[in-house]
Order: C-alpha cells, then sequence, then structure tokens
C-alpha cells in the first residue's frame, strides 16, 4: 500500500509541474502572478523529496544545481521577452557546467561556459535586438496549443522518470542480494596521474580522429551557409512570393 | 571526489532524471511557443537535457565517451545556432515577423 501511495504521490509531480508551466505561458488569464511560482516551488521540492527517498542519497551541491537548471529552463519556455528567455537560458547552461564540474569534466564545463554562453548566447542575442518591435508582438504573448504541448512534455517526463527510477530501485535491490557492488571506477581513474583535459584531449585525437575532422568540416560548411544566408539580398521575385502568400 | 559506486550511480540516475525534465521542458517549449528565436531555445534546451544524461553516464563508466559524444553536441549546437539564426533573420527579412504562423502557407 505504501508504495502505490509512493508511486502516486511520483506521478502527482509531474501534474503539479505541468500545471505551473500551464499557468506561466503566455497567453492565459494571468489568475495571480504567484501562483505558478508557488506550484513550481512545491513541484520542484516535492520532485527532490521523491527521487531522494527512492534514491537514498542527497547531495547539496547537486540539488542546487539541478533547481537552478530546471527554473531556468523553465522561465526559457514560459517567458514572454525573448532576451529574458536567452539571459534564464544562460542561468540554466551555467548550472549545467556546474554539473560537468560535479561529474569530473572539467574541460566540457569550461567549453560550455565559453562556447555557449559566451558565443552562442551573444548570437542569439543579436538576433533578438535585430527583430526588436516596439510593442510586444502577439505572438509572444499567446502561446499556441499550451494545455496539449504541456500534457505532452510532462506525460514523458512522468514517463522517462519512473522508468529510470524503478529500475535503479530493481538494480540496488539485485546488488545488494548478490552483495557485490558493481566496481564503478570515476571518470579518468585509469589514467590518474592525467587531467581531464589532457585525456579527453588524447581521447579525440585517436578513437575520434574521423569524428573531430568531420566536426570541423561540418564547422566549416556551418560558416559558409551563415555567410551565404547573411549576405543574400532580398530579389523582387522574393519579395512576390511575400506579397502573394501574405 | 566520488568514490563510491554507490554515490557514483546515484549521481547517475539522478543525472538522468534531470536530463528527462530538461528534455521534456525543451520539447514543451519547442511546441508551444510561436517566437522563432524561443523554438530555436527551446531545443537548445532539449541539447542541454541530452548533455546532462551524457555526463551522468560518463561519469559511471571509466572510459571518456560520454564528454567526447558531449564536446561533439556542442559542435553541432554552434553550427545549429549559425546556420538557424541566419535562416531566422532571412524570414524575419522577408515578413517583419517571428511568427512560425506567418509560414504556415504550406500547410494549405
Amino acid at each position: 500500500m505504501t508504495s502505490f501511495l509512493g508511486y502516486l504521490l511520483f506521478y502527482l509531480v509531474p501534474v503539479i509541474g505541468g500545471i505551473a508551466v500551464y499557468l506561466a505561458m503566455p497567453g492565459r488569464r494571468r489568475v495571480s502572478r504567484i501562483a505558478p511560482v508557488l506550484l513550481g516551488t512545491a513541484a520542484i521540492g516535492a520532485m527532490i523529496g521523491v527521487v531522494t527517498k527512492h534514491l537514498g542519497h542527497s547531495q547539496v551541491v547537486f540539488y542546487v544545481l539541478a533547481i537552478l537548471s530546471v527554473i531556468g529552463a523553465a522561465r526559457v519556455v514560459t517567458h514572454r521577452k525573448p532576451v529574458y528567455s536567452a539571459v534564464y537560458f544562460i542561468l540554466l547552461v551555467l548550472s549545467v557546467a556546474g554539473i560537468a564540474i560535479l561529474a569530473g569534466a572539467e574541460y566540457l564545463a569550461a567549453a560550455l561556459v565559453i562556447i555557449y554562453a559566451g558565443a552562442i548566447l551573444v548570437t542569439y542575442v543579436f538576433v533578438i535586438m535585430l527583430a526588436q518591435q516596439s510593442m510586444p508582438p502577439e505572438y509572444d504573448t499567446q502561446a499556441r496549443e499550451p494545455l496539449f504541448s504541456v500534457l505532452a512534455g510532462f506525460v514523458l517526463i512522468a514517463a522517462l522518470a519512473s522508468q529510470m527510477v524503478t529500475t535503479h530501485g530493481a538494480l540496488a535491490e539485485a546488488q545488494a542480494a548478490a552483495g557485490t557492488a558493481k566496481p564503478a571506477a570515476a571518470a579518468g581513474a585509469a589514467v590518474k596521474s592525467w587531467s581531464n583535459t589532457l585525456t579527453l584531449g588524447t581521447e579525440l585525437m585517436t578513437t575520434y580522429t574521423v569524428a573531430f575532422e568531420a566536426a570541423g568540416v561540418l564547422l566549416l560548411v556551418g560558416i559558409i551557409g551563415g555567410i551565404a544566408l547573411a549576405t543574400r539580398r532580398l530579389t523582387a521575385s522574393s519579395d512576390q512570393t511575400s506579397g502573394g502568400a501574405a | 571526489m566520488m568514490a563510491d559506486a554507490a554515490i557514483l550511480a546515484a549521481f547517475k540516475w539522478h543525472c538522468m532524471v534531470l536530463g528527462a525534465v530538461l528534455f521534456g521542458l525543451g520539447l514543451i517549449g519547442f511546441v508551444a511557443r510561436r517566437n522563432l528565436i524561443v523554438m530555436f531555445l527551446s531545443t537548445e534546451v532539449m541539447l542541454q537535457g541530452v548533455l546532462v544524461n551524457l555526463l551522468g553516464f560518463n561519469s559511471v563508466y571509466p572510459t571518456l565517451n560520454g564528454q567526447s559524444f558531449a564536446l561533439f553536441i556542442l559542435v553541432v549546437a554552434a553550427v545549429e545556432a549559425a546556420v538557424g539564426l541566419g535562416l531566422i533573420v532571412f524570414l524575419y527579412r522577408l515578413r517583419r515577423s517571428l511568427d512560425s504562423e506567418a509560414w504556415r502557407s504550406m500547410s494549405g
């Protein structure tokens, strides 16, 4: 019975989260601004409670970063102004970089901050400012089918998370029964004297040489494509098509 | 930093749940928002979810396959941002609008 109640609680968390995101979506008649915040806080807190209960272990830093990243992602998705969406995306990237450091991936954390928060987000902000309008346009204040998209998204989250938690529980029980916990070495433990960056660089240059070159070619193609799109002039024919369709 | 096998396993599962949540939120944003730029940002949120998932798995196994793959995701995200934002600017100059509904003429 208690496990049934536990699973009920488990599926209640995505429901609360879904309601919070739905209320925060632009375009709804807002009952209040506080309701989605409170509901979202409750959902995140309950999610942590449920996950900790099922997984047993708590680690403060990871939870703070996880909360920050979920808040950032929710605000990216729900904020009415695209500039603020971009700023909240930076919050998300920074907390993911923190999680990368926790996972022992220092190089990836630095690359995340430099490439994502530094380069990609600046491009986004530039484009947002190019397309800035004096009044907030209707397509920012009115979401498209918020109910069904939230439904689909949170059903997916609930399905994935429940599967993960139940599989983890079964694995832990099996290991406890066998009495031998699977030995899991930390990343880079095999070459303990090497730093993460050195190991990753060696890995890229030996195992993934072809993929590395292909990534370089992909970047080149991306640059050429970006330049070709940016320098393209609006011709008379494209004006006509836009006028005819609109 | 995290030598204990049980802690590492717990970290992996936490990362998987967090990755699922981030991916779902990005999916919602991609479907529900109408601004082309915000739709693109939502795909980046989904990519972050995948990245967290890879990091979680990578911390359990002694190889660095997860981190290497995450780096390639970073490359693809950068290219996607460059080409996609170029396309968005082009579309904006045609219609003077970032609304994805403005390009629904192909849906009939």
